[in-house]
């Protein structure tokens, strides 16, 4: 099973990698040169940052907008309602109708398409490259005000509700995702899952929709990136006569404040669902947010763990033992506070009892000596190597040099965090497996089906609201 | 997401005017009301693929593309599941997943070992006409990459017990894969449209035909098809031509090819499809249905070819019609499209959305309904012409990476069809006409040889479905048999 989450990509994105490779294994003498990202950056007078690089090696040009403002951001009693508003940007503006975003981009041989995560909410385009300004003017129209309208609305929250649906109710394990995502935060409003709840998307209304685009959708609060075939005076002047004509309000922008608590015991839960064709169980630990010095190390353990068949996991669980059917560990390092999670589903005839102990056991074995030369070297040539093919399309340079500048607070980020991954020691990988994976920081979902339920002992976590965070 | 275009097959349109060629006068003041108009465009250069044979017949196409410091290459062998005997579904399958479970020269885990170490991944499956043994890495280690493709695919040693494991895990797999309505729909409509012929298996096999499979079998798939004089292996992305056809020489010119004559291909005799069925497949606890309509469709080599890509792009993609009607209009489905899949012998074409229970006899009816249309009446130049460039413009973009290359001129060889197709691509695509679209879809697509399945919970969508098709078949999922196009269990006898 691969959870895929909005927040899980992205966490691809955010390894920046940089060259060149150092010391390789035996057989290999070749250096890898990562290719910086050359790019300029400029402030507007409005508070909007604005990054670009270019590459003409293709036609085509990639537009991105990123506002600082994810599902944590949701208005209370409205989880959710982050990701329905990317939806609706898509519909009417002052001087566009609703999906001229698609004419004015696959409809000349482009595409578009946007993402919610907890912390920020992205918006792009790819285009032939002749169309840059018409884009630039198109992101600066639905910048300075929505105009949609009721029906409009409702029809795309069916939309959004038909998407929690396809990605949660109709796959095996999309309520196991849900569950990681709701259940590993008790303060902090990423308890909340981006995709929201049926019913709090059913009482968010078009009054929410002005509010939320008054409060988060300003210049102050976006940072446009433009990489591809462009000529950086012509941006310029684009970008002086579609953004920089916007203003900023006088009213502040609010942040989150809340502090996640550390947690200071193991927790447990036992869910039982509808159509879970073989049991699972899911092990999530906090961690420090992705700024951390920590996130690197936590990122080559990750690799050692999960990625690949010559994983630890994938070696002990699926292939020695036969336990397994996937098992997986995710680093969702997010901007407040990380949550480190595993997924396994068991083989068929394998208890969840069964797992645990083996899973256990691997972390165990991080914790208990460091990680063999070859092997770091292994996690970070898999790591360059993703790095490398992220950055292959200028959409995903965009979404690199974005990332950076929003997520770290550093674009520069995106040409130097490769040299801190390839400083990353064994004693540095056991150190955060020590820290951070102990029994107090610990909670245990067991997932299992519906038809093992015991009736006297079936306590269930609460999916009646599944939003978290407000009783209605 | 917005849209669910990077999980889906999807590619399409509607009446709606491109604001930037027509810009309508909408009063605005700030500070501008209508879009700029483009500059002029850039002209897209292809990169040009060069190939040379080897004396053990091994067609080796190299595809330079300077960029990233990566190279994509694949090694294909011209049969997929196309070929696995009847009831042994899932035989290919197996068999590409076991050739990197060890070697002569590496085990399982070596074999893992040393392709991650390079940074890089080995990924073997068997699709429909090609099994594919893929690996992408980075440029200056192509060559110990390439080492280890060679092994895999010439030399491996398919050990019992990796065989019971892979068994297993396959059979695992499929309990997995048979929780999830979309991919029931699929396995359905594929026995509906082909039958009891190569393409109506599930690819993956079945409980019954996995549990069957032997290593005579395998060893006897591997050693029918998997030679040099059935292969081809192309290398795409940062790598020079010489250097390219130097390593295919080292890793690649001693394998021998074996003296018997390559096995004639069958046909896999589809066109079965006239007789349209409806079938309800009832999985109570469906947390939505999945709704597919479909048919038999064209063959790769169809002159029509471009006519399909161009008639599916009207239907399909995110402005294609079905997603217009049924998500942006009425907000039934996050995402509607469709898919011609143009294979050696004629391939499957299906429309589907997934949406509520409820819903699914209206979607059912709006997918039939757009398919209909394509025929009943031409589509205006006003929506065949963003048609066309959604065409266009995937297929340059699909050219921008290494993997991308790699597959797209992989697929051009495995079809036989000339690389000056690239070329040629953007022209053939403009050329097609309206009237050319309704002939198409009308000969080709028409509603009456077209089925319809739907995967979900029957008791929220029956009624409705039975209304307008009394004929409707229900299976419940428990009873689903993919081993046959009956696909109920047979009843035990009394």
């Amino acid at each position: 099973m691969k959870l895929r989450t909005p927040v899980a990509w992205l966490t691809l994105v955010v390894l920046y990698l940089i060259s060149p490779l150092s010391g390789d294994v035996k057989a290999q003498t070749a250096r890898v040169t990562m290719p910086q990202i050359k790019f300029q950056e400029r402030t507007l007078p409005n508070g909007m940052r604005v990054l670009s690089a270019v590459d003409h090696s293709s036609p085509t040009v990639a537009i991105q907008v990123w506002y600082h403002v994810g599902s944590k951001d949701d208005p209370a009693g409205r989880s959710g309602f982050a990701h329905l508003f990317e939806h609706i940007m898509f519909k009417a503006t002052r001087n566009m109708k609703s999906e001229m975003m698609d004419r004015l981009t696959e409809d000349v041989g482009g595409f578009n398409n946007a993402f919610t995560n907890p912390d920020v909410t992205v918006y792009y385009e790819v285009v032939p490259s002749n169309y840059l300004e018409t884009l630039l003017w198109a992101e600066g129209d639905r910048l300075a005000g929505l105009t949609v309208d009721e029906p409009n609305f409702k029809s795309e929250r069916s939309v959004v509700q038909e998407e929690f649906r396809q990605s949660y109710l109709a796959p095996p394990y999309g309520m196991l995702e849900y569950l990681i995502e709701q259940q590993s935060f008790t303060s902090h409003p990423y308890k909340r899952p981006t995709i929201g709840s049926i019913e709090d998307l059913d009482a968010a209304s078009l009054e929410n929709v002005r509010a939320f685009h008054q409060t988060y959708y300003r210049p102050d609060n976006a940072t446009l990136v433009v990489a591809g075939d462009f000529d950086p005076k012509q941006l310029n002047s684009w970008v002086d006569k579609y953004l920089a004509t916007i203003p900023k309000p006088a009213i502040t922008l609010p942040r989150v404040g809340v502090k996640e608590p550390e947690r200071t015991a193991e927790r447990r839960i036992t869910h039982y669902a509808a159509n879970v064709p073989l049991p699972a169980i899911a092990f999530t630990y906090l961690t420090p947010p992705e700024r951390s010095p920590d996130a690197e190390p936590l990122r080559v353990a990750a690799t050692v763990l999960a990625q690949g068949e010559s994983s630890r996991l994938y070696r002990s669980l699926i292939y020695d033992q036969q336990l397994a059917q996937s098992a997986d560990a995710t680093p969702d390092l997010r901007e407040d506070a990380g949550v480190f999670y595993f997924t396994v589903v068991l083989a068929s005839g394998k208890t969840p009892a069964e797992g645990e102990k083996a899973l256990l056991a691997e972390i165990k074995k991080m914790q208990d000596a460091p990680v063999a030369a070859a092997e770091l070297e292994k996690a970070r040539n898999q790591l360059v190597t993703n790095e490398l093919r992220q950055r292959e399309t200028s959409n995903g340079k965009a979404l690199a040099l974005g990332s950076a500048a929003v997520l770290l607070g550093d674009s520069s980020r995106v040409n130097t965090d490769l040299a801190k991954l390839q400083s990353v020691t064994a004693a540095d990988v056991q150190r955060v497996m020590k820290k951070y994976f102990t029994s107090a920081n610990r909670l245990v979902i067991i997932y299992l089906p519906e038809a093992q339920k015991v009736p006297a002992t079936g306590a269930n976590t609460s999916l009646s609201n599944p939003g978290g965070g407000k009783a209605k | 997401m917005k849209t669910l275009r990077l999980l889906a097959p999807f590619i399409a349109p509607l009446v709606l005017t491109a604001a930037f060629v027509s810009p309508s006068p909408i009063a605005g003041q700030t500070p501008q009301a209508t879009p700029p108009p483009p500059a002029q465009p850039r002209s897209v250069q292809f990169p040009k693929p060069v190939e040379q044979t080897l004396t053990n017949g091994l067609r080796v196409i190299v595809v330079h593309r300077a960029g990233a410091p990566l190279v994509a290459g694949q090694l294909l062998i011209k049969n997929g599941g196309e070929a696995d005997p009847v009831e042994l579904a899932g035989l290919s399958n197996m068999v590409a997943d076991l050739i990197t479970k060890g070697t002569a020269r590496r085990s399982a885990t070596q074999v893992a070992e040393a392709i991650e170490a390079l940074g890089g991944s080995l990924d073997s499956s068997a699709r429909w006409d090609a099994s594919r043994v893929g690996v992408n890495v980075i440029s200056s280690k192509i060559g110990p990459a390439l080492d280890i493709l060679a092994d895999v695919v010439r030399r491996p040693t398919f050990k019992e017990d990796e065989i019971e494991r892979l068994r297993q895990q396959t059979l695992d797999e499929l309990t997995v894969e048979m929780g999830e309505p979309s991919v029931i729909a699929q396995y359905v409509a594929s026995r509906i449209v082909f039958g009891d012929t190569p393409y109506g298996k599930p690819l993956g096999g079945t409980t019954e035909s996995i549990t069957r499979i032997g290593r005579d079998d395998i060893m006897k798939y591997h050693s029918r098809y998997y030679r040099p004089d059935n292969a081809i292996l192309v290398l795409g992305g940062d790598i020079t031509p010489a250097n390219a056809f130097r390593l295919a020489q080292q890793y690649f010119g001693d394998w021998q090819k074996p003296v018997d004559a390559l096995p004639t291909r069958g046909s896999a005799e589809t066109g079965n499809s006239a007789q349209s069925r409806v079938i309800v497949i009832d999985k109570p606890d469906a947390g939505q249905a999945a709704v597919m309509v479909a048919r038999s469709g064209i063959n790769r080599r169809d002159p029509d070819y471009f006519v399909g890509i161009v008639t599916n792009s009207v239907l399909s993609g995110y402005s294609g019609r079905l997603n217009q009607e049924i998500r942006i209009k009425r907000g039934l489905s996050y995402g509607a499209g469709s898919s011609l899949e143009a294979r050696r012998d004629v391939g499957p074409f299906s429309a589907s959305a997934q949406t509520k229970n409820v819903s699914a006899a209206e979607v059912a009816d709006l997918l039939m309904r757009e398919v209909g249309r394509l025929s009943s009446e031409p589509v205006a130049d006003i929506e065949m012409t963003p048609r066309k460039a959604v065409v266009v413009g995937n297929f340059a973009r699909n050219l921008e990476t290494a993997a991308g290359l790699t597959s797209q001129i992989g697929s051009l060889a495995l079809y036989g069809i000339s690389f000056d197709e690239i070329n040629r691509y953007i022209g053939n695509v403009q050329s097609i006409t309206a009237r050319d679209l309704q002939r198409f879809a009308g000969a080709r697509l028409s509603a009456a040889g077209t089925s319809i399945v739907v995967v979900g919970n029957a008791k929220d969508f029956l009624p409705a479905l039975r209304k307008q098709y009394p004929n409707v078949e229900v299976i419940p999922v428990a009873e689903l048999d993919l081993n046959t196009a009956l696909l109920r269990k047979k009843q035990p006898a009394k």
